[in-house]
């Protein structure tokens, strides 16, 4: 279905891996529109291309063929640089790892992203303070990633996610290293951000309860985009 | 936190290989501040005011060939010189062969107007000039060997057939060197059986105008003689001196190079080491936001401060080191002096400072390359 005002315009969008001699198509020409403040679900088998889906929107990875717009941007067209700074306004990245930097406490790695903002360091703290109240760490701030939990840590992760307001929030299996009760917790909060702040998110996840979570999900198999089960709440 | 702040974190995530890594930055840096303060005190005299006004005649062919000593009195008669001294190198041995110090057979009224800077007390001048076999000894080689005047010592003749006995009757002070032992021309000869032979004319001359007309008047003088003579100034003289141990130069440039070289492959393999267990990290500031040119910036930073801090231990240290121990007594008298100048700090961190830019490139450039994906993916 297409969204009202979609803020993700994917037409006839390809990716194709080459390894060796062989060709592998990851994506083979998906076409999609994802609205503004929505929560979408890509599910699918693995290799069935849907964390590739989730690097081209994020604009990490490059399609082959189509065009992938994201806030009316075609992202495939910007150069490298340019594309840099697109990401650091524009999308905040869940991992499924979390990938917290393990020198800096929780503050400084939701702060790093603002170091590319010109932001003063006061301004800096505040965004930080903000991004820790949404999530529900204030009382984290200065502890080490190794002195959090699983759950505490994909948190900080979302907190420094949100820390820019971006235009979108690209998680990839963002539960997929969590307990049942820290990834409830976690999807919660992702909902919570939706329903209350707006925020756009996709996330790409294998497991129908976190899918659950979202207001639509996609499904994607050999990279063909399946069906399109929309949920609303 | 500053960007400055997270670099800092980055170099101290692995202390024990930080502070291997800089202790080695820091002996390589030291060794070659040493090596090149050592090839300066060698090969660059210092040039005074009366060390300017100073030639030396010398057979053409060689150090090692003697002039005879009736030239002395021709040299003494060119124009625009003040004084000539005969100077031979005796080279003996006192006591055992690793008593080195400079020993030389020299006129004693006259050595004295030559050398100038150095200062002697009127007394002892007159006991060193009055007695056949009196010694005057420079106070650094008096100290070095607990000798007091009147102490009565013997040197072994190396170079030539004869071991003089002298007595020690004056000391001077100043001066660049303060290590010599002087006797008579005279005394030398004797012992010699009168060969009237001289190693060298040390000759003073009236002004810096004269140096270059006395130079070329001496020469002409004895040209197409058995014996022509080569005069030169005493910078140029000590410079030829030194060139006897060898290509001293080319020797320790050769032990400088190896040093950079080692350091350059210590410190890259370093900074790769640490920015390959952090391409993942890369990979997530890379989708943060954070450009190809950002990522330079923190590894060079990172790698230059490396660099740069042993580079500040290594050449302070030597600084230190060599403004506060007596180099003459630790080098038993090869170097008078050992000072490493700002030039020569200076050229240390230089050269600290590029290893440091060298050391980050290949680790910088497989960071810029690293697609963001392959990057998260050797994550998961």
């Amino acid at each position: 279905m297409l969204a009202v005002i979609a803020i993700v315009q994917i037409r006839e969008l390809t990716r194709i891996y080459q390894q060796g001699d062989i060709k592998v198509v990851a994506l083979d020409r998906v076409s999609l529109d994802i609205a503004r403040g929505d929560f979408v679900a890509l599910m699918g088998p693995s290799g069935s291309g849907k964390s590739t889906l989730l690097h081209i929107i994020a604009g990490i990875d490059r399609p082959t063929a189509g065009s992938c717009r994201v806030d009316g941007i075609e992202v495939a067209a910007l150069s490298e640089t340019e594309l840099a700074g697109w990401r650091n306004s524009h999308i905040g990245f869940v991992f499924q790892t979390f990938n917290l930097i393990p020198v800096l406490t929780a503050f400084e790695n939701v702060e790093m992203p603002l170091l590319l903002t010109g932001l003063s360091a006061a301004e800096r703290r505040a965004h930080v303070e903000a991004a820790f109240e949404l999530v529900g760490l204030a009382d984290r701030m200065d502890h080490l990633p190794r002195q959090l939990s699983g759950g505490q840590e994909q948190r900080v992760a979302i907190a420094r996610a949100l820390v820019t307001d971006p235009t979108l929030i690209v998680a990839d299996e963002p539960t997929g290293n969590l307990d049942a009760k820290s990834a409830s917790d976690v999807l919660g909060l992702l909902e919570a951000l939706n329903r209350d702040a707006g925020k756009t998110i996709i996330m790409v996840t294998h497991d129908p309860k976190a899918a659950a979570h979202a207001r639509r999900t996609l499904h994607l198999e050999k990279g063909e985009l399946l069906k399109d089960e929309e949920v609303r709440r | 936190m500053s960007p400055a702040g997270f670099v800092l974190r980055n170099a101290m995530r692995n202390k024990r290989r930080l502070t291997l890594t800089v202790l080695s930055v820091a002996l390589s840096l030291f060794l070659f501040t040493m090596l090149q303060t050592a090839l300066r005190e060698m090969s660059a005299p210092v040039e005074t005011e009366d060390s300017a006004l100073r030639v030396i005649t010398r057979h053409r062919v060689s150090l090692a060939n003697v002039l005879p000593v009736r030239y002395e009195n021709r040299i003494r008669q060119v124009q625009g010189v003040e004084a000539v001294s005969k100077f031979t190198w005796f080279g003996g041995i006192y006591q055992d062969e690793r008593n080195f110090f400079p020993q030389f057979a020299v006129d004693p009224d006259v050595i004295f107007r030559i050398f100038t800077e150095a200062n002697v007390d009127p007394l002892q001048m007159k006991a060193f000039q009055s007695e056949r076999n009196a010694a005057v000894v420079g106070i650094k080689t008096m100290e070095r060997f607990g000798w007091k005047l009147g102490d009565r010592i013997t040197l072994k003749g190396t170079i030539w057939d004869c071991n003089p006995e002298l007595v020690i009757r004056a000391v001077y002070r100043g001066g660049i060197d303060e290590t010599n032992l002087m006797f008579h021309h005279d005394y030398f000869d004797e012992l010699m059986g009168r060969l009237g032979l001289v190693g060298t004319f040390w000759i003073k001359v009236r002004s810096p105008d004269d140096v270059q007309p006395v130079i070329e008047a001496i020469d002409r003088s004895f040209r197409n003689t058995e014996a022509e003579t080569k005069t030169e100034t005493e910078r140029a003289f000590q410079l030829g001196f030194i060139s006897m141990f060898g290509n001293i130069r080319m020797l320790i440039g050769s032990i400088s190079t190896v040093i950079v070289f080692t350091m350059i492959l210590v410190t890259a393999s370093t900074m790769s080491m640490a920015i390959r267990e952090r391409m993942r990290e890369i990979a997530v500031l890379k989708a943060m936001g954070f450009n190809g040119l950002h990522v330079v910036a923190l590894i060079l930073a990172e790698s230059f401060g490396l660099a740069l801090t042993g580079g500040l231990i290594g050449c302070v240290g030597a600084w230190l080191l060599f403004s506060n121990v007596d180099i003459y007594k630790l080098s038993q008298g090869f170097f008078i002096k050992f000072e490493v100048t700002p030039h020569m700090l200076a050229s240390g961190l230089l050269l600290a400072g590029l290893l440091g830019v060298i050391s980050s490139l290949a680790p910088a450039w497989a960071a810029i390359r690293m697609p963001v994906v392959t990057g998260l993916k050797e994550l998961d």
